[in-house]
């Protein structure tokens, strides 16, 4: 290591024969520098505070006397940063308790012994260099793990997706479905008044857990999930299960417990399904017993559902989706829901104009 | 260094030793820095605050004194000045200035042992 790289020794004293002696000690271990009075050494040091490794600073100089750099430098908070020595041939009680309450790291009498003031001022040089060091790396380290965080954050997002994808492949639908229900869930919950109780954080733990609500269907048989026509009573009651399936699944996967978006994901997963009315499945939960999450992630599928081709059926137009949706065709749901559904469904519509290509 | 010079010093009152130790053995660093023993102006500052009746400066002097002394080892008037330097802070102008009988002394037989006449310091 240069000197240079061992940082500036900056020695405050009027006394150029102290000044010649106390360089003579440090200069083959620091880069030295000189200030004659107390006002010319406080203006170096406030210059480039972090080149300082450390300052020698005599109490009675002109122009500004030790103590007085002291409470400048302390009012600065740089007693914490910079270790400071007082270096005096009159330490009185006083003066050495107004420095080591100012914050000075030690007290060196003159005339100086070598080989201690020597000792002394490289061991506490040492100790803030380390320190420095230690905390620069800690800060590094911290970056690092907030970074890593982002990334598992992404990572499961991703693979949230890619499972809930597998399983809409199977019904013949692209990822979009998922993707769609996502951002329709997100901005019924953060644009409209139905999120007012709910914090941002918690709106992107429902947008995540929404892509979930029909994992369920991983347990419907293939001739069941793309038959093109109309299912029979029995068929359709397989088909039903998926919600309660859904929900035993993601129950079943220990992990997901600890995860934010699990109470969300279950809780959509199994009552999706559900009527503001009480007519829906699998419980036949009536109006509030639905909870908000729940409602919102049924509306968006039916609207979702209406607005594309599906195996059953072709898309609709979107005044027939909104007429149908109004006139309760495709179940029953919150008045308050509906109206704030309106209120944004122009900036909905969207996500289906842009996939058409028609934008 | 010879040992001539360095028993000329210690003639005027200088601990060579201890003052070579001070500048980690560097001994034209040291000759320097007594050379900047005589040129300092302190000592005819004292002097002349000392007859002008001004304690205040006479101690500045003093305490400037009392630290390059010390730093050269110059033990007898370091120890001089250490009482002057409280003598004259206490406000005690007329003792401040009887201790210029013991001083006045060493300072001339340092200053001409510095310049390399010690044999008329009258060691």
């Amino acid at each position: 290591m240069s000197n240079e790289e061992r940082g500036v020794l900056l020695i405050v004293d009027d006394d150029a024969i102290n000044r010649a002696v106390l360089e003579e000690i440090f200069a083959a271990d620091y880069a030295i520098e000189e200030a004659e009075n107390g006002a010319a050494g406080l203006e170096k040091i406030l210059a480039e505070p972090d080149r300082l490794c450390a300052v020698l600073l005599d109490v009675v100089m002109p122009a500004m006397d030790g103590l007085e750099v002291l409470r400048r430098l302390r009012r600065e908070d740089l007693l914490r940063r910079i270790p400071v020595f007082l270096i005096t041939a009159e330490a009185g009680d006083q003066v050495l308790q107004e420095a080591y309450s100012l914050g000075v790291m030690d007290v060196i009498s003159k005339p100086v012994v070598p080989y201690l003031v020597r000792r002394r001022v490289r061991s506490v040089i040492e100790l803030f260099q380390a320190r420095r060091q230690l905390s620069r790396t800690v800060e590094s380290q911290r970056e690092r793990l907030l970074r890593q965080a982002e990334e598992i954050i992404a990572l499961n997002q991703g693979m949230v997706e890619t499972l809930a994808t597998a399983i809409e492949f199977r019904s013949e639908e692209s990822g979009d479905h998922v993707r769609r229900i996502h951002d329709i869930t997100k901005s019924l919950l953060s644009e409209t008044a139905l999120g007012k109780d709910l914090a941002p954080e918690e709106i992107e733990e429902i947008a995540l857990a929404s892509i979930l609500h029909d994992v369920g269907k991983i347990a419907v048989p293939d001739a069941i999930l793309n038959k093109p026509g109309r299912l029979t009573a029995e068929e359709f009651e397989v088909m039903k299960t998926h919600t309660v399936q859904g929900a035993a699944l993601l129950d079943r996967i220990p992990q997901l417990h600890r995860h934010r978006s699990y109470r969300y994901a279950v809780d959509i997963a199994r009552h999706h399904h559900e009527r503001w009315d009480g007519r829906g499945y699998p419980d036949g939960l009536k109006g509030d017993e639905i909870s908000l999450w729940a409602q919102v992630v049924s509306l968006a599928d039916v609207y979702d559902a209406l607005s594309c081709k599906r195996v059953y059926k072709d898309a609709f137009p979107r005044e027939r989706v909104l007429e149908m949706i109004r006139n309760g065709e495709c179940g029953v749901f919150n008045p308050e829901l509906l109206r704030c559904f309106f209120e944004i469904e122009e900036e909905l519509s969207g996500l289906y104009q842009k996939e058409a290509g028609l934008v | 260094m010879t040992s001539e010079r360095i028993r000329q010093l210690e003639a005027g009152g200088i601990d060579v030793a201890q003052a070579l130790e001070r500048v980690m053995g560097n001994e034209a660093l040291l000759e320097r820095l007594l050379g900047k023993f005589l040129d300092a102006p302190q000592y005819h500052a004292l002097c002349a605050a000392l007859e002008r009746g001004d304690p205040e400066q006479a101690a500045a002097a003093a305490h400037t004194m009392k630290g390059m002394c010390g730093n050269l080892s110059m033990t007898e008037l370091f120890r001089l000045f250490t009482m002057q330097v409280e003598t004259l802070r206490g406000g005690d102008l007329v003792a401040g200035r009887e201790m210029m009988a013991q001083i006045t002394p060493a300072y001339e037989r340092a200053t001409a042992a510095i310049r390399g006449r010690a044999e008329d310091g009258g060691a």
